[in-house]
């Protein structure tokens, strides 16, 4: 699917210092649309994370605005979920109460969250796992749980920080292609973060390049491919030579 | 086989115990009154089993009250500090002071306000009692994950389900180790409240009473009993305690998982 038009979420002029002369980041703006899929990357400590709770709400930038369809992030967020660079599970619960806990948190009734967190696990493709404890998962499986966490609550928004960044290139690849068809079905505005060049470009509509000291917008690149994407297109010659167009770029930042 | 040799090794080593007992007796030929022999101890429980029974459960119910209005105004306490940090800080130093002033110079205290008996024998074990579990549940509710409670930020949590969604169960692993080290201390705590300040209630005391009692008469091998009967309370106390953790925790806390 195209992005529709309108713009969802701006940055303008953001700026986040932690202390007095730290620049975490600097002079970020940036437009994106309705069901974009943008990704950040960059060297480590460039500021990703930082960006990220930023738009979610969770920190608040030291310069410049942040309208997420016309409204601050605070008042927004009802819209919005983050899946955490870990899984970040309550042990107590087995997987259907995570993925039910959103919409418990919002007063949702017992009968209908667990219907929805059902619903949300098969999505995910892990009916089976629905009374297991988080110990009992691996950690592809606790992702996806937290991904079907995230997805309870049907946001428009939602922010990965390296969701997969500590799984095994096969649960990774997995995990990506079952994301876009996700995205398919509920078409909402992504930001992902990853150390992973070719993740990046077969997930985004968008590839933004991060420099560190301060962190600031490097370079853009845009992902022609058409959406769906198949598992194949990371073979397809485009992609390859996209590939080390980013490659090259991130190279200049590090 | 590993569970036969782990039960080989205590039982040979009492056997052996029990045996250089009553070496010693026999060779030293120490009179009873000073170190009666196992089996003079056993008998003198058996004669005095009703008093023995007696005393363990005034002891008894001095320990479980005690020890329950502890373990329940110590969550509470501790909850009502989660809740505020300021609240934490007004009172945190004095339940410090409470704690540093020592139960011999509380328990006269106890006396003077509530009497000898019962209600002093609780208060005493409640002092003993209450701040492992205000220590450690307090620490519980304070050392919730970072990472738990930006999901819950997110979330648009209250902080009243905060409270109850995040921070009580993160807490529970914490209070329960509280709780099992007030176990342990609760026995203690009710046979030193019997101690100073015990009656005999229609001529049965606690364990504490009756020990001085037996001591007063020079009944050695029933101060021995006493002791025994002291012991089985203690783990009577602290094996209820366990229970109540793997019942509460084996689900889910590593502490309990068996991983194959
Ligand atoms: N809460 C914070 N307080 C102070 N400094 C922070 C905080 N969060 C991040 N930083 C600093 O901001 C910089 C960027 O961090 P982060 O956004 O986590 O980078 P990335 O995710 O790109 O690796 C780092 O130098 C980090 O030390
Ligand atoms: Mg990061």
């Amino acid at each position: 699917m195209i992005p529709n038009s309108g713009d969802c979420v701006i940055l303008e002029g953001i700026a986040k210092r932690f202390t007095k002369d730290d620049h975490v980041l600097e002079n970020i703006s940036l437009k994106v649309s309705k069901g974009e899929f943008i990704t950040f990357i960059g060297p480590s400590g460039c500021g990703k994370s930082t960006l990220l709770r930023l738009i979610a709400g969770l920190l608040k930038p030291s310069e410049g605005i942040i309208h997420i369809n016309g409204k601050t992030p605070e008042l927004a967020d009802s819209d919005l979920a983050f899946v955490f660079q870990d899984a970040n599970l309550l042990p107590w619960r087995k997987s259907i109460a995570n993925v039910a806990l959103p919409l418990l948190l919002r007063g949702v009734p017992k009968l209908e969250r667990e219907a929805k967190a059902r619903m949300m696990l098969s999505l995910v493709g892990l009916n089976n796992a629905e009374n297991k404890y988080p110990w009992q998962l691996s950690g592809g499986m606790k992702m996806r749980v937290s991904i079907a966490r995230a997805l309870s609550i049907s946001p428009k928004i939602l922010l990965l920080d390296e969701p997969f960044g500590a799984l095994d290139e096969i649960s990774r690849d997995h995990l990506n292609e079952d994301l876009l068809k996700i995205r398919e079905k509920d078409l909402f505005t992504t930001f992902f973060v990853t150390h992973s060049v070719a993740e990046a470009l077969f997930l985004s509509t968008r590839v933004i390049v991060l420099s560190r000291n301060p962190g600031r917008i490097h370079t853009t690149i845009d992902v022609p491919f058409s959406y769906p994407r198949k598992p194949d297109l990371r073979e397809s010659p485009e992609f390859l030579s996209l590939l080390a167009q980013t490659t090259r770029a991130l190279r200049a930042v590090l | 086989m590993k569970k036969i040799t782990s039960l080989l090794f205590p039982i040979v080593s009492g056997v052996a115990l029990i045996a250089i007992w009553y070496g010693i007796i026999i060779l030293f030929k120490i009179p009873i009154y000073v170190l009666p022999t196992p089996g003079q101890i056993i008998t003198a429980a058996w004669t005095e089993r009703h008093a023995m029974l007696a005393s363990a459960l005034l002891t008894g119910q001095g320990a479980v009250l005690g020890f329950t209005c502890a373990v329940v105004g110590g969550f509470l306490l501790s909850m009502i500090m989660a809740f505020s940090l300021r609240l934490k800080k007004s009172l945190y130093p004095y339940i410090l002071v409470l704690q540093m002033t020592p139960v011999i110079i509380l328990a006269p205290i106890f006396v003077l306000w509530l009497g000898q008996g019962l209600p002093s024998i609780v208060a005493i074990t409640f002092m003993i009692c209450f701040f492992p579990i205000v220590a450690s549940t307090t620490s519980g509710f304070m050392s919730v994950d970072k990472n738990l409670l930006e999901v819950f930020k997110m979330c648009h949590a209250t902080k009243l389900q905060e409270i109850r969604y995040l921070r009580i169960p993160s807490a529970m692993p914490y209070f329960l180790t509280g709780v099992k080290i007030a176990g342990t201390l609760a026995p203690i705590g009710a046979i030193t409240g019997d101690f100073l300040a015990g009656s005999a209630q229609n001529g049965v005391g606690g364990i504490g009473f009756m020990a001085i009692t037996y001591f007063s008469q020079l009944q050695t091998a029933s101060l021995y009993a006493s002791g025994l009967v002291a012991c089985l309370l203690g783990f009577g106390f602290v094996g209820s305690i366990s229970l109540l953790h793997w019942v509460l925790l084996h689900k889910w806390h590593d502490s309990l998982i068996k991983k194959e």
